[in-house]
Parts: structure tokens; C-alpha cells; sequence
């Protein structure tokens, strides 16, 4: 089937069967920020935003972004750019292969307004899996990021 | 300058943060997707492959063990293991044929149309089958390996208190966030291998086997590694070279989760069998301990993990009489493997629940017990050598008592709250005079911007090694760390510096660095500024000298192993731990929430303080994880439910703070990879049987053990 939608402003069409996750199609049309963890909805590594809501492209077929505006984080480098800083500056990154949908997370709950709490954080995060972290300096990070 | 002990931020944070990093799977790819088909029995031989004659094949590369050029074997301590299977199969998972294809639907279809019929027998599942002999799986005994050590004489057992326990641990899954990935590049009737791996020289030594050649290996950014990738991505290798060999293309292979969980290498589960003698004050007379470790279908590193067991099975506890009795056995189960502490998780899990055992024998605090049995100048270690550390342990645990406030918590904790601690040590570097084999060497070279570039086989896994060794070097050189670069391991370019495992980055690659630095600066000689540096390197130009400096390793003086009594310097040097963990159980649905979490470690000299205190965080979640979470369920050998939503992993607010000290930092730097999972899962089972007045002997202790337990 075709499916036309927009990534990151600009727009794709993508001949491919109904049952094609969003996960691959992004992958493929060179997105790779969007990392395929978990392929079931549990870490949060293939974050990017449909229509402007936080998603997991690894539970979405190809149908559901018939006309939609994707973006992921090669969209928003600008946006992210001072909660990428606060990552690397307080150690939140290390294999990195969480980390795209660990700044695209923050980026959503910050611009949400969320409260910089620690506890408020953590409870945001659930739904996005660290290995090699323990969460700490990722919260840390969040919670100092400049506005 | 003096870079070292400064929080450098890592080389690679950004491109990792912004997405830009190429991991395996990102990187460009025109070529074909392999796969791997498996045996769906535990044990038995194959009778016949049927290829559905209604599926057209012809154009899906399928390669099967004929295939293979060099030998049928990846070899790691032994060459038990084949590449693919021949006649019989050990294992469910155990690969049989590959195929590839472009298209990785078409490559579903085919591998639905493939047919293996089998000649079932019954498999061996459990270690006490394996040593009943069900069925004889390896050798006269079924046993991979034993380890019998003794120290010291029997004590009178009058007067004295005795206890036998058993506790056990069970297999946990890596679940480093990036799958399995490799690449094999085809150019011109040759092949390069590029992936997600710690062990770039061992992919090259296992391919040459399978290949008679040597071929090249690149280290590709990884996204975790915690062992997992150690010794299995040999494996893998060897599937993408066969295929990427018989194709004439590219060819990429990247598991899918539930494959990586359900296949490849988990921590080895263990029994552990403790019997003490004790007097009244919680004095330790005498220590037997039985380990038994599932090593799965085949040999692998089990052998080296059963060391390692052995050689921390009594902690660093002053025991007069010290034996222990270990072996890894062989059962039908997908091999197990390196993870993160390599052994020493399950048994200080043992040792450090049997003294709280002691403790709470005697009526006694675990605090005053273990500080009754601190080892002094004279107290050997479990191998027969004076326990070096002695002073540093006590320093340190002094220390943990007194700014955790452990026995105030004790003597009286808050309600459905308990503490419970963990004292430990983890050997650094390779066990006994495993380090000399290994040979390992670096080198580094000046660049024609005057930076330095260092060449080692070292691979960055998220552990911070291409901003750490930099750092080392950079200080040595009294240079900005920016001059300072480290490249991504190819096994045609690097020197071969042993692989990334045991904690021996820092320590050993990063201390013959600092000797190859040391050259270059003498070679240079004096200069005072990075300006000046430049000038100095100008005149060396001209003067001619070399531009690669290296070093290798030699066994330090005073360094006795003997392999078959089991007696002398396990290791080089031990990094030491103290961790306090207070636990929270809610009454009415059994869960027991961390709720503080404080480690405290001597590794000697800090390199990076941020990124060390990145590593302990980590790691103390992984062994929260293995403590509370963390269960896999092994169905007539067969992973049941090999995904994320069944095995479940710690999430953000699942975990405390967890407070990371270090302390004794004057001493030279010792890894810190692998001490801060070894006891988590001590203190936060002993500080559960704190707060309800139970033992928990068995991991993971989930809602449902906690519920059993209070019944
Ligand atoms: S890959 Fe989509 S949530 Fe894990
Ligand atoms: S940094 Fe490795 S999974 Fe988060």
C-alpha cells in the first residue's frame, strides 16, 4: 500500500505492507535516531512524535501515519539542544542508546511544563528504559536543564 | 595539569545525545538481511531438513555447516561448540542452517517453509540432573570444570555454633539496550566484520578458525555490552561471515529482542551450599562452601566464571579454615556466559547472606559480625596468600557504618523497613596469571596535528573507555584531554591489548598507556605549556624519532599462581565495596521498594569521577534489578517469555538515589566495571530479612516470595 506522510517537514511516501511497523519505515527514510530496543512498547528507544503526541514507532503501523507529521529528533535538534547539553554535562549518557528517547522524553514533559522535581521526573520516565544508568544522572539532567 | 580525577565529559556524549552516532544498525546497508534457524528440541540428532518444494528457494542463500571452509568450531577455552550444528543438537536455539535474503519478509516465509525433523532424547535441565547423570553430555561426568581448594586445618568443632545453608541465584539476561548487531561487508571476494562487541581480537581469533583466514574486525559504537558481548558475538560473526562468504554481499544480522533474550548468553545460575563454624562472638572458624554453576550446552567461559567463584566464595573474611568444592556442569540449555562481575554476583550473594545468617543465629548485629571477622595482616585469603587489602577493607567499612548510620537503622528501623549490608571485594583483572597470557599491548601514536592518538583494542560499550584512556595519557603528557584522541578498535589497525572484560581497562590498558606516554614525553623532553609541547614535538620531527610508542605487559614482581592447587594471587589487585541498602516492604501487596541506596567503594585513584559514579549507579541498578525484578522462566529449556514485558527491568522509579562514595583514592586506579553488581542483591535481600525477620535465600525475591515468607 502507499502511505504518504510528513517526517520532519518534509514529505515521504512509502510503498509497503499494511502490517510495516513505523519503527523500519522511519528507520529506513535514514531517521536513525529512532533505535529499535525492545519492538514491543517497554523502552522507549524508537520515541518520535505523531501529530504532536510522544509515541513509541515500534507499536504503530504503517496505516497510522497515513497524513500524519512525524518528527523526530533529527527535527528538533534545535529545541533539544539545551537538554542534550545538560545530558552530556551531567553524565546521563553512556552506551547512548537509549539517550534519543530519553531527550525526546524530557523535551516533552519540560515543554509540557512539568515540574523539575526529582520524584515528578522519575515518574515521567516510566516507560523509557536505561541499562546503563541507574536513572540518576538522567533525572539530574532533566532536572537542571536551562530554560 | 593533571586531567585524571577531573569529570571530563565524555568524547561521544553529543553525537550519542543528537543521534547522529551510527550504531551497527545505522550504519549504510545495500545489501542482505541474515537469519538463523534453530533447533526447536533441547537434545537429540537430526534425522533430516526438508525444504517445502512448493516454496520456490532459489533465490535465498542458505548456508549449513558444509559450508564452512576452516573448522566447525568457535573456540574459546575448548572447541566443544560448533558454528552450526552437524548431527546433534544441545540446545532449543542452537542454529542449524542460515539463510539470507533482501527482503527480511521473504526471508520469514522461507524460514516457515524449512522443515527439521528430529530424534528427541530426553534433555538434561537442571544442575542436579546434570551431576545424576540423566544423560552423559560432556565427558565422564558431565562436568566442565572443578575446583577443589583447601586452606588451612579443620578446627575442633567444641564449643563452636555451625550452620549449613543453601541459597541460590538464577540466571539473569545482559539486556545491554542494542540487540545483537553485525555486519559483514563483501569486497572483492573478501570480508570485514563490523559490530556491537567488547572482544574485537577474540571475533578475529574465532573467525580465523571458521574462515582459515585472518579476517578484519571493527568495533562499531555499541549500546551496552555487560558482557553479552564478550564472548557471543564470536558467534554471530561467524553467521554473517558464512553468509556474507557464500552471498558475494553485505550482509547484516541484527536479533530481534525476544531471539537475543531467548539464545544468547545469560549470567550462570548457582547453588551455593555455605557451612560455617562460629564461636558466640560471630568469630568464623571454619568455612565449607559448595558451588555448583549451570554452564548450558557448552564449555564457553565457565571454566574462568567457576574461578572467580571460587576465588570470592569467603568475601575477605579472616577464617582460619577455608574449602571450597566447585563445578560447572553441562545441561540442555543455550550456553551461558560473561555478565558484569563474571561469577563473583552469585557467590558474595552466598558469603554475605551467611553472614547475616551468623548474625541472626547468634542475636548479634551483621555490622559487629562482619567486624569480627575483618581480616588483619596475617588472615589468608581463600587461596592461601595474605589479603593485601586488609587496612583499606577496614577504612572503608568503618567508614559505611558510620556515615550510613547502620546500626541506629538496625537497632530500630521504621515500621515494614529493614537495612542490610554488603561487604565485598572484586579482583581486578584476569584471574591468577591469566593477564601474562593475554600479552596484551598498546600503542600510541603522534599525529600530524601533534595530537595523540591511542591504539588499543579497547572498545567503548557506554563505560566511558574513549574519554578515561585519553585522560590518562593527556595527564602523563601534561596535555588538554583535546589533544588526546582514542580510535574505535579494528583489529587490523590497533594493538592488541586483551579484551574489554574483568575490569581491566583502566588498570591495565591504562597503565601501559601511561608507560607508552612516558616514553613519548622523554622522548620529547621538557616542555611547559601545550604551546611549548609543540615546539618539542617540531624539534623531535626533525631530530627523526619514532612516532609510535607502545608497551606491553609483564607480570608484576611478586605475583604466584598455581593453577592446580589453587593456591597464591588470584589477582593483580581487588577493588573493595560496602554497600547499605534499606528496604521498604508495603503490607498489603508484598513489594519491596529500595528506598535508600549507599555505595561505598575503594578502586584507588578515580579517573573520571562523573562517569565512575555513572558506572556504580548503573551497576547497583542492574543488581537491584537482580535482587527484586529480574526472573527468567525456563520451560523444558526454553526461555518461556524472552521479552522486556515479561522479564522485567528496573524503571526510573524503581530505584532510589543511589549515593556513590569513593574512598582511598591515593592508590594506583584499579577498574570499577564490574565491583558495583556484586553486592546489591546481598544487602537488599539481607535488609528485607531485616525488616520482616525472615531469610531470603533465593533470587529474585518477588511479591510472591515475600507473601510466602510472611505466611
Ligand atoms: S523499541 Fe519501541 S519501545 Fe522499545
Ligand atoms: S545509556 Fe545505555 S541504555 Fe541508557
Amino acid at each position: 500500500m502507499q502511505i504518504t506522510c510528513t517526517i520532519n517537514g518534509k514529505v515521504h511516501r512509502f510503498d509497503c505492507a499494511p502490517e510495516s511497523r513505523v519503527l523500519d519505515l522511519v528507520r529506513e527514510a535514514g531517521m536513525t535516531s529512532v533505535k529499535a530496543g525492545c519492538g514491543e512498547g517497554e523502552c522507549g528507544a524508537c520515541s518520535l512524535f505523531v501529530n504532536g503526541r510522544l509515541v513509541n514507532a515500534c507499536l504503530l503501523l504503517a496505516p497510522q501515519i497515513q497524513d500524519a507529521e512525524v518528527v523526530t529528533l533529527e527535527g528538533l535538534q534545535e529545541e533539544t539542544a539545551a537538554i542534550r547539553e545538560s545530558f552530556a554535562e551531567h553524565g546521563a549518557v553512556q552506551c547512548g542508546f537509549c539517550t534519543p528517547g530519553f531527550v525526546l522524553r524530557a523535551y516533552d514533559y519540560l515543554s509540557h511544563g512539568g515540574e523539575r522535581s526529582e520524584e515528578a521526573i522519575k515518574a515521567a520516565l516510566d516507560g523509557n528504559l536505561c541499562r546503563c544508568t541507574g536513572y540518576r544522572k538522567i533525572v539530574e539532567a532533566i532536572v537542571k536543564v536551562k530554560s | 595539569m593533571g586531567v585524571v580525577g577531573e569529570s571530563v565529559v565524555r568524547v561521544d556524549a553529543a553525537s550519542k545525545a543528537d543521534g547522529t552516532l551510527r550504531y551497527t544498525d545505522d550504519l549504510p546497508f545495500d545489501g542482505l538481511y541474515g537469519a538463523v534457524v534453530r533447533s526447536e528440541i533441547a537434545y537429540g540428532k537430526i534425522r533430516a531438513i526438508t525444504f517445502d518444494p512448493a516454496f520456490d528457494f532459489s533465490d535465498i542463500v542458505i548456508v549449513d555447516y558444509r559450508d564452512i571452509e576452516g573448522r566447525n568450531a568457535n573456540v574459546v577455552l575448548t572447541d566443544d561448540q560448533p558454528f552450526l550444528a552437524e548431527a546433534r543438537v544441545r540446545h532449543i536455539g542452537e542454529p542449524i542452517l542460515l539463510l539470507a535474503h533482501r527482503s527480511k519478509r521473504r526471508l520469514r516465509e522461507a524460514a516457515a517453509h524449512i522443515t527439521i525433523d528430529y530424534d528427541a532424547q530426553a534433555p538434561v535441565l537442571s544442575m542436579e540432573e546434570s551431576l545424576a547423570l540423566k544423560q552423559r553430555l560432556y565427558g565422564e561426568d558431565n562436568v566442565f570444570k572443578a575446583i577443589h581448594t583447601l586452606k588451612g586445618s579443620l578446627p575442633e568443632g567444641r564449643g563452636l555454633f555451625s550452620l549449613e545453608k543453601t541459597y541460590t541465584t538464577p540466571h539473569q539476561e545482559q539486556a545491554y539496550l542494542e540487540p545483537q548487531s553485525m555486519l559483514a561487508r563483501y569486497n572483492g571476494g573478501r570480508v570485514k566484520i563490523i559490530g556491537s562487541m567488547q572482544c574485537p581480537f577474540f571475533v578475529e581469533a574465532a573467525l580465523e578458525g571458521l574462515a582459515g583466514e585472518k579476517i578484519e574486525v571493527e568495533q562499531a559504537p555499541t549500546g551496552g555490552g555487560f558482557g553479552g558481548k564478550e564472548d557471543y558475538p564470536s558467534l554471530i560473526a561467524g553467521y554473517a561471515y558464512l553468509l556474507c562468504k557464500k552471498a558475494g554481499q553485505d550482509v547484516k544480522i541484527v536479533y530481534e529482542r525476544e531471539e537475543d533474550i531467548a539464545y544468547t548468553t545469560k549470567r550462570h545460575p548457582a547453588q551455593l551450599h555455605y557451612r560455617s563454624r562460629f564461636d558466640e562472638t560471630g568469630k568464623l572458624h571454619a568455612l565449607e562452601v559448595d558451588i555448583t554453576i549451570d554452564g548450558g550446552a557448552y564449555v564457553t567461559l565457565s571454566p574462568v566464571v567457576l574461578a572467580r567463584c571460587v576465588l570470592h566464595a569467603a568475601g575477605f573474611y579472616d577464617c582460619g579454615y577455608i574449602r571450597v568444592d566447585a563445578r560447572a556442569v553441562a545441561t540442555n540449555t543455550p550456553p551461558n556466559g560473561a555478565f558484569r562481575g563474571f561469577g563473583a554476583p552469585q557467590v558474595i550473594f552466598g558469603i554475605e547472606r551467611h553472614m547475616d545468617d551468623i548474625a541472626r543465629t547468634l542475636g548479634l548485629s551483621p555490622a559487629v559480625v562482619r567486624e569480627r571477622n575483618l581480616p588483619g595482616a596475617g588472615s589468608l585469603n581463600v587461596s592461601g596468600v595474605p589479603i593485601a587489602e586488609h587496612a583499606r577493607l577496614r577504612a572503608l567499612f568503618d567508614t559505611a557504618c558510620r556515615e550510613s548510620g547502620f546500626d541506629a537503622l538496625y537497632n530500630a528501623p521504621p515500621p515494614h523497613r529493614g537495612v542490610g549490608m554488603a561487604l565485598f571485594m572484586h579482583g581486578a583483572g584476569y584471574t591468577g596469571v591469566g593477564e601474562s597470557m593475554l600479552a596484551s599491548s598498546v600503542s600510541i601514536a603522534l599525529e600530524a596535528d601533534d595530537s595523540v592518538e591511542i591504539r588499543v583494542g579497547s572498545v567503548e560499550m557506554g563505560q566511558g573507555t574513549l574519554t578515561a584512556l585519553p585522560q590518562i595519557v593527556a595527564d602523563v603528557l601534561e596535555l588538554p584531554v583535546g589533544m588526546v584522541s582514542c580510535r574505535t578498535p579494528n583489529t587490523a589497525e590497533v594493538a592488541d591489548s586483551g579484551p574489554t572484560v574483568a575490569s581491566r581497562t583502566v588498570m591495565i590498558v591504562g597503565r601501559l598507556l601511561a608507560e607508552a606516554a612516558g616514553q613519548l614525553k622523554r622522548a620529547l623532553g621538557d616542555y611547559d605549556s601545550p604551546d611549548a609541547y609543540r615546539e618539542a614535538v617540531a624539534h623531535y620531527r626533525q631530530r627523526g624519532g619514532p612516532l609510535q610508542f607502545g608497551a606491553s605487559y609483564e607480570q608484576p614482581a611478586g605475583i604466584l599462581w598455581d593453577e592446580d592447587l589453587f593456591y597464591g594471587n588470584g589477582y593483580e589487585a581487588y577493588g573493595l565495596g560496602c554497600y547499605i541498602a534499606e528496604v521498604e516492604v508495603d503490607p498489603v501487596d508484598y513489594r519491596v521498594r529500595v528506598v535508600r541506596f549507599d555505595a561505598y567503594n575503594d578502586v584507588g585513584q578515580v579517573v573520571n569521577p562523573m562517569m565512575a559514579e555513572g558506572q556504580v549507579e548503573g551497576g547497583v541498578a542492574q543488581g537491584i534489578g537482580y535482587a527484586l525484578f529480574e526472573r527468567l522462566v525456563y520451560e523444558t529449556g526454553r526461555v518461556r517469555s524472552p521479552r522486556f514485558s515479561d522479564y522485567t527491568l528496573p524503571m526510573a522509579p524503581d530505584l532510589p538515589k543511589i549515593s556513590v562514595r569513593f574512598l582511598g583514592l591515593e592508590g594506583p586506579s584499579l577498574g570499577l566495571g564490574e565491583l558495583p553488581m556484586d553486592g546489591p542483591a546481598a544487602a537488599v535481600a539481607n535488609a528485607l530479612g531485616h525488616a520482616l525477620g525472615n531469610a531470603f535465600d533465593a533470587l529474585p525475591i518477588t511479591p510472591e516470595t515475600v507473601e510466602e515468607a510472611c505466611r
